[in-house]
């Protein structure tokens, strides 16, 4: 059974702090979430802040009664309390970010603005929409765009907007239209919309592997139950 | 320094500088300059790093985090940063309630102006 010990400790003064609306602890807790009640049923709009916050904290503290005197010095602070969860700011272990448990979210790029889509993808990719957001550490979720032929633009971009790439060579500079490179690979309209957008370095480059673009409307993810990309923006579904 | 004092900063560098003095003296002094300037650095880089895991909590319920910090300013509520981001990220229940207190305090500036749409030149016409 692990003793939530490092929260407990700290759970009352901060409840009656501030208002007492958080939720009353059960000794039998066996959830490995701080803070949160087993019985999920009771609060079900938490399940999606409860899959953030999934941190063991299986906290085996010393119980220094039974140390005889002269030994006491032997134990650390953090054996005998558990870890200090609030002077120290919290930095996620190899367990809190493992791609296995990590969230597959799904979009529909039909009639979407490119660059809305785009931001809001690489937003849910790096993990800035999480609380345990961590600049070092691959914290996101992994993301699938379908229908990516069918993106939109507004303006005369469809004709005017230009991709460029050169090969190295003197003269290899390659230009080509928005609409040339749909009719080529589509794909690459949405990857390097969201690759401008994802931090350029290691950690960018292994996020971009997070992002899957598909050109038609079936992909071979169906194992991992992607939910749908929740979006805030409004104007991101074109208008006709 | 001498060097031993030298080579046993210099653990860990690349190349040449762990192992040949007049490049790890050169080296060291660099590592010295930039570990003092980033004790500095430290503290802005953590209290930026709060601010942002409190913008993204709060964002989860609708608020974002100048609103939610000028509710708080007007409660007289005097949490600092790094600890309303462990609690964002430990109690979420408490940090809700604060999100609702804020809320409660300073709903937003709900009257700004919406800039008119540009209708272009059909209008004229």
């Amino acid at each position: 059974m692990a003793l939530l010990c490092g929260s407990t400790s700290v759970k009352f003064p901060s409840s009656s702090a501030k208002s007492s609306i958080s939720c009353p602890k059960n000794g039998s807790a066996k959830s490995s979430f701080v803070g949160f009640q087993v019985a999920l049923s009771k609060s079900c709009s938490w399940t999606s802040l409860a899959a953030n916050s999934r941190r063991n904290f299986q906290v085996r503290s010393q119980d220094l009664s039974v140390v005889p005197l002269d030994e006491r010095w032997m134990f650390e602070e953090s054996e005998v309390n558990g870890p200090d969860i609030w002077n120290k700011t919290w930095y996620p272990k190899a367990a809190d970010h493992v791609n296995t448990d990590k969230p597959w979210y799904i979009v529909d790029a039909t009639d979407k603005i490119l660059g809305r889509l785009a931001s809001t993808i690489a937003i849910h990719i790096r993990g800035k929409n999480l609380a345990t957001y961590t600049p070092s550490v691959d914290m996101g979720a992994f993301v699938i765009v379908v229908n990516a032929d069918k993106v939109a633009v507004s303006g005369k971009k469809r004709t005017q907007k230009l991709y460029r790439r050169h090969s190295g060579r003197p003269g290899g500079m390659k230009v080509e239209t928005f609409a040339q490179l749909q009719q080529r690979i589509p794909e690459r309209i949405i990857e390097h919309a969201v690759r401008g957008m994802l931090p350029k370095g290691r950690l960018g480059r292994k996020l971009f592997n997070h992002l899957k673009v598909y050109k038609g409307s079936d992909h071979p993810h169906e194992a991992q139950k992607p939910t749908e990309l929740p979006i805030r923006d409004k104007r991101i579904q074109m208008t006709r | 320094m001498n060097k031993d004092k030298i080579f046993k900063l210099a653990k860990g560098f690349r190349g040449r500088a762990k192992n040949c003095i007049r490049i790890a003296r050169e080296r060291v002094e660099k590592a010295l300059q930039y570990s003092y300037r980033d004790r500095r650095n430290k503290k802005r880089d953590m209290r930026s790093l709060w601010i942002q895991r409190i913008n993204a909590g709060t964002r989860l319920h609708g608020v974002n985090y100048g609103n939610f910090m000028h509710g708080l300013m007007k409660e007289n509520i005097q949490l600092n940063r790094k600890v309303l981001s462990e609690i964002s990220m430990h109690e979420p229940h408490s940090f809700k309630a604060l999100v609702d207190i804020s809320r409660t305090a300073f709903p937003g500036n709900k009257s700004s102006v919406v800039p008119p749409r540009k209708e272009g030149l059909s209008i004229v016409l």
